[in-house]
């Protein structure tokens, strides 16, 4: 090591990582529970990317006609294509209207009905009746502008709380024991470049996704999946990380979202022809199929010679014949945003889109208490101990191949809310932290310290370029054996390049040139891993769409892919079974059929 | 490097509960302004060229004596919460500050007064 | 006292500039203030210039490009890139604005680039902005009820009430209204600024809650609200299209209201 790092401990009972949507939901719960708890965060909560999310939150609240919870779990299994754990859906499905209350009574700027309630609208793949019934207006909302009204929501009331924020501290690593316990993460302060060990009974991982893997989307520049890497450093598997959703509607060239609720409010899409191709894909439930259809069946036009453009490689969405007074009150930032990035007036013209990568299903392996578990002496569910993880950057798994939208903003709140409640039961407010190793941060220091003074010959640019240039091409929409072998060889290529990468800022101030470098590092081991595990599985499944295996296979394909990875022996695989059980026996699990929309 | 969090800054002394009347005497000052200065300005124009008794004259008059007292107090009034804002504004070393605005409501209540007397005067001195 | 110069250390000067990217014609200007506390030297200009034939349309995708092919050490905050989080709220050619949704082609010339005035700087383009944060905090920001909500159900709120909310909950607290409202420059330990009194107005809006007695007792004072003088800077500048001017001249007609 060049000069040594002096380290700052902190102690807690509970450190949360993350400050978005499910980390400020944790955090809240955990100060409610009388737990001292600090939010670590690399950003100012209010700019983290829940503050994106636009069309909704789903729950049976049963507003706007008759719903209720059962079918929203049939919605969200169908939608998972069987692959979400039927346990953790119920659980989710069964709390999500008791989660959206609350958040209503923090505050969050619902749009309403005549009545008063909370307006509800309807999104993709939401059905009644066990998908027998007509659409399903499950979604709420606040105009179009729902996960900033969420997230502020959040953040001004875990200012009520005795909570301390760490704002703008970038966390580096998990501080593990020899027995594979969490016992605290290692975190850089940006502003003076000290480092703060933040020991604690459990730490919380809600750091989102890692779609800036990928070339183009939705996702902010700082969805680099820190959290992931952090858990693949130390050892635990990653789970389905072959399944990315490709969102139908990001606006061609900025790659920004249009949210699916265009679509739910009466937009539609329509291909060079003019046709409004997705009655052919999917007769009864047309635009409103779930995204994975809808993203296959854009790409499908686009291929047999029916885009748009001078290239033909988009599709359009109209909502030019929507009254434009609706338009006002319930989709005015998505007018903005079509007006900025495509310089398109919503009310007439089309605005251009494209399938961008928007979410990862897979992540964290979690049960539905939020605990992280990973597959041990044959135990597919052994918890490890101290460290849990929510939102984007776990894997419940409730979406399980493909993520219905707005069922992220609800797993947000559920989850967080339900790692909460569970560390309540388990931590002893106040005890004692167990002394750890001497050497426990020098690995971290040591990856720290390396990034900072590296002399290679390529930059940190350059090979993010390159890893997201290869996830576009050989991790896309639709994949093949050929391609997917192609792109393991290619994004093995790219990780040896971390050898010979080069930083710039030697400074410990507000080093952006060094956090990049680190989030590469967290980016391109998803990254490998992702390609890895969509090479493996051989069939198609939700977002994982094989032209090689076009069917689902659930003989031999019902099981999540664990993923580990070290940098010596790179990835490894194993598998954990589906759970094919309900929580209650107030429903029975939902048994495998035919996806049709 | 400060010691105190931030939110004790903010925070600092607390609300002074007051500033609303302050807002609004000039507003209602500014308001009352308009009017009296019109005819201030008629009589200014209509006295051009006058001569010395007649200006006497016509300021002693009941109406023009009270025109120019409502105008006085008005301005005066108004001036001295306009500068009272201008000092708050730009003069922050709490001592000078304290003198400034003590120095400004002591000059605009003298020349305001002043000015009353010299009307009154007018008005009753014959 | 007024200052009427910068102390010596805040000049700016004259930094480097970069050489062209060979083969380009379609070439744009950056001249982008540059500091760090670790040199010890004054702020200086950098200049940069990027090709237009090889990069996206919006200012933020010009300094990324900087900081990826030019000088990786250019140090600016960004996050969504589409102008729903705050971050890359920067002053860019006089007007505070967010990087990300301005267009190069709407700066004719050269594009200069400053950090948000008047906040003090960590590095390059990053401002602290601990004092506009703890001030939001300072406001209770969060719903005040005494009633109890009921059980089974959300409060309800008429549609029209909702309305009255429009125009005030999309604020993303970029910070661009505040720090460019001159009263808030010289008063900013005291004033809470056009974007928190925006935030404040929210609550007084809001008809679920009932501390607005509170809200606004917490309010009336000469520096929290009255140092605005309508100078309408907020207004212009807002990156969102909002109105803080306008929340804050409500704000004011309820303090007379309740006068009598």
């Amino acid at each position: 090591m060049s000069e040594a790092y002096p380290i700052i401990e902190h102690k807690y009972d509970v450190v949360v990582v993350g400050a978005g949507g499910a980390g400020l939901r944790a955090t809240m719960g955990m100060a409610q529970a009388g737990l001292k708890t600090a939010a670590v965060t690399k950003v100012f909560p209010t700019r983290s990317h829940t503050v994106a999310a636009q069309g909704g939150i789903s729950a049976s609240l049963g507003n706007m006609g008759e719903d209720n919870w059962q079918w929203h779990m049939y919605d969200t299994v169908k939608g998972s294509d069987w692959l979400g754990d039927q346990d953790a859906i119920e659980y989710m499905c069964r709390e999500a209207p008791q989660a959206v209350l609350e958040l209503e009574q923090f505050g969050m700027p619902f749009s309403r009905t005549e009545e008063g309630k909370i307006y509800q609208r309807a999104f993709g793949g939401m059905t009644t009746q066990f998908g027998e019934g007509p659409a399903a207006q499950r979604t709420c909302a606040a105009a179009d502008r729902t996960g900033h009204a969420m997230l502020h929501t959040l953040y001004s009331q875990s200012l009520k709380y005795d909570t301390d924020f760490y704002i703008e501290y970038f966390a580096l690593d998990l501080i593990m024991d020899k027995d594979g316990a969490c016992k605290g993460v290692l975190c850089l302060c940006l502003e003076d470049g000290t480092l703060h060990l933040f020991r604690s009974h459990m730490v919380v991982l809600a750091t989102g996704g890692f779609g800036r893997a990928y070339f183009s989307c939705t996702s902010a520049h700082t969805c680099t999946g820190d959290g992931g890497g952090m858990v693949l450093r130390a050892g635990l598997p990653l789970q389905d990380m072959e399944f990315t959703q490709f969102h139908p509607t990001g606006i061609y060239g900025a790659g920004c979202l249009i949210t699916e609720g265009v679509r739910g409010e009466g937009g539609y899409l329509v291909n060079g022809e003019g046709e409004r191709f997705m009655e052919r894909y999917a007769p009864s439930a047309k635009d409103l199929a779930s995204r994975d259809v809808v993203s296959r069946s854009m790409t499908m036009e686009i291929r047999e010679g029916r885009g748009v453009g001078s290239r033909g490689d988009h599709i359009y969405l109209h909502l030019d014949h929507l009254d434009s007074a609706m338009i006002d009150e319930r989709l005015p930032g998505i007018s903005e945003s079509a007006r900025i990035f495509a310089g398109v007036d919503v009310t007439k013209e089309p605005i251009p889109v494209i399938p961008t990568v928007h979410y990862n299903m897979g992540g964290i392996p979690t049960n539905y208490h939020g605990e992280v578990v990973d597959l041990k002496d044959g135990n597919p569910d052994a918890v490890v101990p101290g460290l849990m993880a929510v939102g984007e950057a776990a894997c419940v798994s409730v979406h399980g191949a493909n993520r219905l939208g707005s069922n992220s903003l609800i797993d947000l709140v559920v989850f967080g809310r339900a790692a909460a409640l569970r560390a309540k039961d388990i931590i002893k407010s106040g005890e004692a932290h167990s002394p750890l190793a001497a050497d426990a941060c020098d690995a971290a220091v040591a990856r720290l310290d390396k990034f900072r003074h590296a002399k290679g010959d390529t930059s940190t640019a350059q090979i993010r370029d390159d890893m997201q240039r290869v996830m576009q091409d050989d991790c896309a929409v639709f994949r093949t054996g050929e391609s997917l072998q192609a792109g393991v060889k290619k994004i093995g290529e790219v990780e040896k390049t971390m050898a010979d990468i080069k930083t710039t800022d030697r400074s410990l101030v507000w080093n952006s040139d060094l956090v990049e470098t680190l989030e590469l590092d967290n980016l391109i081991r998803q990254a490998v891993v992702s390609m890895t595990a969509a090479e493996n599985r051989k069939e198609s499944r939700g977002a994982h769409a094989r032209e090689d295996f076009p069917d689902r296979d659930d003989e031999n394909w019902m099981k999540h892919t664990l993923t580990y990875h070290s940098d010596g022996e790179g990835v490894r695989l194993d598998y954990r079974p589906v759970h094919t059980y309900t929580l209650t026996d107030e429903i029975d699990y939902i048994k495998p059929k035919a996806r049709v929309y | 490097m400060s010691m105190r969090t931030p939110l004790k800054n903010v925070r600092s002394l607390g609300s002074a509960k007051n500033g609303t009347s302050h807002y609004w005497h000039q507003r209602v000052t500014a308001i009352a302004m308009i009017p009296l200065f019109v005819i201030a300005i008629a009589y200014v124009v209509s006295l051009v060229g006058a001569d010395y008794d007649r200006v006497r004259y016509v300021l002693s008059l009941p109406f023009t004596s009270l025109v120019l007292l409502l105008l006085i107090g008005a301005v005066f009034y108004h001036m001295k919460l306009g500068l009272q804002v201008v000092i708050e504004d730009y003069i922050h070393t709490e001592g000078t500050k304290m003198v400034l605005l003590l120095l400004n409501t002591f000059f605009c209540t003298i020349v305001g007064l002043a000015s009353a007397l010299a009307v009154l005067k007018l008005a009753f001195g014959g | 006292m007024v200052e009427l110069a910068l102390p010596k250390k805040s000049k700016v000067g004259t930094g480097k500039t970069h050489p062209k990217p060979e083969g380009a014609t379609n070439l744009k200007t950056f001249n982008v203030y540059r500091w760090s506390p670790d040199d010890g030297e004054n702020p200086h200009i950098d200049t940069y210039y990027v090709n237009l034939d090889d990069c996206g349309p919006m200012i933020l995708d010009g300094l990324i490009k900087i900081k990826n092919e030019i000088d990786p050490g250019l140090t600016f905050r960004r996050s969504c890139r589409e102008g729903i989080c705050g971050s890359c709220a920067m002053n860019i050619n006089g007007t505070n604005t967010l990087a990300c949704t301005k267009g190069m082609s709407e700066v004719d010339g050269d594009i200069n680039i400053y950090p948000l005035p008047h906040q003090p700087v960590v590095k390059d383009l990053v401002p602290d902005l601990t004092n506009f944060y703890a001030q939001y905090a300072s406001i209770k920001p969060w719903m005040q009820t005494q009633t109890p909500p009921p059980p089974d159900r959300e409060r309800l709120q008429s549609k029209e009430d909702r309305a009255k909310l429009d125009g005030l909950y999309e604020c993303i607290l970029c910070a661009c209204c505040s720090t460019s409202c001159p009263s808030y420059w010289w008063n900013s330990d005291r004033f809470l600024g056009p974007a928190i009194l925006l935030q404040a107005y929210r609550w007084l809006a809001d008809s679920r809650d009932e501390f607005t007695g509170e809200r606004l007792d917490n309010l009336e004072d000469p520096f929290r609200l009255y140092r605005c003088h309508t100078i309408m800077n907020c207004a212009n500048t807002c990156p969102k299209g909002l109105n803080p001017a306008k929340a804050i001249a409500e704000i004011k007609k309820m303090m007379v209201e309740r006068q009598g």
